[in-house]
């Protein structure tokens, strides 16, 4: 009996010992891995894959790991970003988005008028554009592109609905016709949603879906790229459209699919990919390390804010002196370490940095516990009790309530947490039945419209976009205002005016904007993050 | 016989019609609308209302219940959501790499697990027995995230054997489609390339998904082993000067080998829908991925055609289990 339990006990133990091995060679730093690798031998199997895992994938093709496989391509259905990585390079639009700005230039159209009431946009196209199948970029095509998104009715329609018609002047001058003035309108021509379509799509239309079901799949746009291949579940192949102008150092792109984020980081690492597009941040600073990587990172248009809910909520909350007093009590610092790992900035009033229409000069909260409690005081509340909705939606938000309870605690006031299921706390949220809620905000388009408008204008109650039932009756005219008028600096001057109000006010907590980061090889050249495009890549100017 | 057949396959239709009824209900019934998914948070009411209408989700739940049981009586699982593309069409492209998985994972499993179940039931108490006991249990007790990572670390990361994901590399054309199986396909059309590029990524996520599944076969023919080994007839045989291999393997083995494929066999069912979690570990192209996807999409006819073909897979194991229980055991004829 004794022998043979000394036998199985040796086994156990051997066991313990390789998983320790395991563990340990998990934590082995890169390079000393690397230095192990062995030389590959004979079977040719061994061989492929040792030779992939090795180096160096070819230097006109780029892998970018994404999580998930895509839905529908067609840029007038999808309204996901996650397609429009493969879309926005396939696709030309009128005008698109310069640099790392989110100001437009010249697209397909080479200059562009409008009228002095805003009502009419005349383009001119430049000359030379071509679709991957040969035939020239028309206005006939520019036409037949806005005339079938708003046809299907999908997502992107809602956006146009404020073409009342688009008609052709000669092959190369095209003039929308507007409902209404909207000053943003050339800002949402440079959105994925503005692809301009080849016409001959209607060639594959089956039962009156205007192509729609074949779109899902292919892509039909001038862009330098068009969609080659796509295996389900694997990859989606990227390669050149041959009759544009436009010659890029990339041939070849793969969106490669590998959904376990441990698998991303160690292809990664083994440099086996490019681009790893999900890998979560608390494993950003271990990617940091590796030697072939670099983790770049750009404040992002994204927001993440709490709305006071100013008119349906706890009646404290309508004077602008308790919202004030919450907007002294949160330490936003300790916020953006604690919740984002630092890697947020602090926002300063609505407009985000890097939009045009920011103001560096606004008034910027920071903590400050004796100004609040005197605002309380002032405003005659005392042992507040508020309740703040929130869902699972956004993995965060757990931490950042509980350290906002900790903030206001500190102010006297108690935060009731009240996590609730997503899809009915929307729902709280449109009919305002709540005091504080936790959200998040990106925009569609590259204009301060975005979020004052939305934000701020009561017309906008709810899910819409005024989410802190906030109504201000000078505030809606300042930003009714700047949405009449197409002189841009008149515009900011009106805004701007609006900001300082809604910060005095303090409808919402501005907490912070969150940065963008992506881990990608050193080797890849010329990436450029635009804010507006967040998730595309400019492939066409990137290199290895 | 055929009687008992027929009397199955019409329990199959029923526990079929069941599944349909409950996934339909119950997953239109949980909170979110794929509508909203689609056109993005600030879309109007009016664009909103017009998508719910052309998706069919205007209607009262037991009409869109009707016509979605119309079109599948006709072979038709509807469109999917999210990829507006026919979900037959993807449960085509998806269901043989999950077959070809589940499959491999099953050969290896009662490969290696028959021996280890014979080798501990004839070595019982011995270190042998142990040692089985707790590489089984150690098998089935850790969950699959953990041993696929752990099998990525090492074949992939230290020793740089295997690849760590997909199901071929993505310079390597996959053998056209014959069966859907890419060993099958790629040796019916002599790709050898094919062929050991996809062996050998097959071979980690199928070894992950067939240690979990070991201790099922091994636990089983343990078992059954000791119950055979501990009756009279072996005694008579033992008596006889029977012993070695031709007791164990003709005489005993075979009794065995009826109780275990009951469960074996139904094991198989469990590993086409446990298959789930590997995939997404291993970029497998399976039905697993492709609906974890979808149910985050809330993509209603996708996770309805999924249910419905792993549940026909499931009931026609059970059928096939049965109906080899028959064939083995003649007693049960009576």
């Amino acid at each position: 009996m004794k022998r043979r339990w000394s036998r199985s006990h040796l086994f156990t133990s051997l066991l313990l010992s390789l998983s320790l091995l395991a563990a340990a060679c998990s934590s082995t730093p890169a390079n000393q891995s690397q230095g192990e690798t062995k030389p590959p031998e004979n079977t040719p199997a061994q061989n492929a894959s040792a030779q992939q895992a090795q180096s160096a994938t070819p230097t006109d093709t780029l892998f970018v790991a994404i999580n998930a496989d895509q839905g529908t391509l067609d840029p007038a259905v999808t309204f996901d970003n996650g397609a429009w990585k493969i879309t926005y390079p396939a696709y030309q639009r009128l005008v698109e988005y310069d640099g790392a700005t989110t100001e437009v230039k010249p697209g397909l159209a080479k200059e562009w008028k409008v009228s002095d009431d805003g009502l009419t946009w005349t383009f001119t196209l430049a000359e030379g554009n071509k679709f991957a199948d040969g035939t020239p970029v028309t206005a006939e095509a520019v036409k037949f592109t806005f005339d079938r998104t708003l046809k299907i009715q999908k997502g992107p329609a809602d956006v146009y609905n404020v073409i009342k018609e688009v008609k052709v002047d000669s092959p190369t001058s095209v003039t929308f016709v507007l409902n209404q003035n909207f000053p943003p309108f050339l800002s949402t021509l440079a959105a994925n949603y503005g692809g301009i379509v080849n016409p001959n799509v209607m060639k594959e239309e089956k039962d009156g879906d205007l192509g729609q079901n074949y779109l899902a799949n292919n892509t039909m746009g001038s862009g330098p790229y068009q969609l080659s291949e796509w295996r389900k579940g694997e990859y989606i192949k990227l390669t050149l459209n041959p009759h544009s102008s436009v010659k890029p150092a990339i041939q070849n792109v793969f969106f490669k699919i590998v959904p376990d984020a441990t698998s991303q980081r160690l292809q990664l690492e083994q440099g086996e990919i490019d681009i790893a597009e999900g890998i979560p941040k608390e494993q950003l600073k271990a990617v940091m390390a590796f030697p072939n990587v670099e983790v770049l990172q750009e404040p992002s248009l994204a927001v993440d804010y709490v709305y006071v809910n100013s008119t349906k909520g706890n009646p404290a909350l309508q004077n602008p002196k308790v919202r004030q007093a919450l907007s002294y009590a949160v330490d936003y610092d300790a916020l953006t370490s604690s919740v984002q790992e630092g890697f947020a900035t602090q926002m300063r009033g609505p407009i985000p940095k890097g939009l045009w229409g920011h103001d560096e000069s606004a008034h910027q909260y920071k903590r400050d516990v004796e100004k609040a409690k005197a605002l309380l005081a002032e405003a005659g509340v005392s042992n507040l009790k508020l309740d703040l909705l929130y869902s699972d939606n956004k993995a965060w938000w757990e931490t950042e309530a509980l350290a906002l309870q900790s903030f206001f605690a500190d102010v006297g006031v108690t935060l009731n947490l009240k996590k609730i299921a997503y899809a009915t706390s929307r729902e709280m949220m449109d009919k305002g039945e709540f005091d504080l809620a936790l959200g998040v905000w990106s925009p569609d388009f590259g204009d301060p419209y975005m979020f004052m408008n939305y934000w701020f204008d009561s017309n906008n109650f709810g899910l819409a976009g005024n989410r802190a039932f906030y109504k201000n009756d000078k505030v809606d005219e300042l930003v009714r205002k700047a949405a009449q008028i197409n002189d841009k600096a008149e515009r900011e001057k009106l805004y701007k005016e609006a900001q300082n109000i809604v910060i005095d006010e303090a409808p919402y907590l501005y907490l912070y904007q969150m940065d963008f980061q992506l881990p990608i090889s050193k080797q890849v050249k010329g990436f450029v993050f635009n804010p507006m495009l967040e998730g595309i890549y400019n492939l066409a100017d990137m290199s290895k | 016989m055929r009687q008992i057949i027929t009397k199955r396959l019409a329990m199959l239709v029923l526990v079929l019609f069941g599944v349909t009824l409950i996934t339909f209900f119950l997953s239109h019934v949980i909170p979110g609308d794929p509508a909203r998914m689609m056109v993005g948070q600030r879309a109007s009411e009016e664009t909103l209302q017009e998508v719910r209408r052309q998706l069919g989700l205007d209607q009262p739940v037991w009409v869109q219940y009707f016509t979605y049981m119309k079109g599948l009586l006709a072979g038709d699982f509807g469109d999917s959501i999210r990829t507006q593309q026919p979900v037959i069409n993807d449960l085509i492209t998806f269901f043989p790499a999950t077959i070809e998985l589940a499959l491999t994972a099953f050969v290896i499993a009662i490969v290696i697990g028959i021996p280890i179940g014979i080798l501990s039931a004839v070595k019982k108490d011995t270190g042998w027995d142990h040692a089985g006991r707790f590489f089984s249990i150690a098998g089935i007790s850790t969950p699959v995230f953990w041993s696929g990572l752990v099998g990525i670390l090492l074949f992939y990361k230290v020793f740089n054997l295997l690849p760590s994901s997909g199901r071929i590399d993505l310079m390597v054309t996959p053998p056209p489609t014959i069966t859907g199986l890419f060993l099958v396909d790629s040796l019916l059309t002599g790709n050898w390339a094919a062929f050991s590029n996809s062996l050998w990524h097959l071979i980690l996520p199928a070894c992950t998904l067939a240690f979990a599944q070991l201790a099922t076969v091994t636990r089983q023919v343990r078992a059954s082993m000791l119950e055979v080994l501990g009756q009279d007839y072996i005694r008579t045989a033992l008596a006889n000067g029977i012993h070695g291999p031709v007791l164990l393997f003709r005489y005993a083995l075979r009794n065995a080998l009826i109780p275990t494929i009951t469960v074996v066999g139904l094991s198989f069912g469990s590993l086409l829908g446990g298959a789930v979690v590997t995939e997404t570990i291993f970029g497998w192209p399976g039905m697993g991925k492709y609906v974890v996807e979808s149910i985050a999409f809330l993509d209603f006819p996708a996770i309805m055609g999924f249910t419905f073909v792993i549940s026909l897979g499931y009931v026609i194991i059970n059928l096939l289990v049965d109906l080899t229980y028959y064939a083995l055991d003649p007693q049960i004829k009576e």
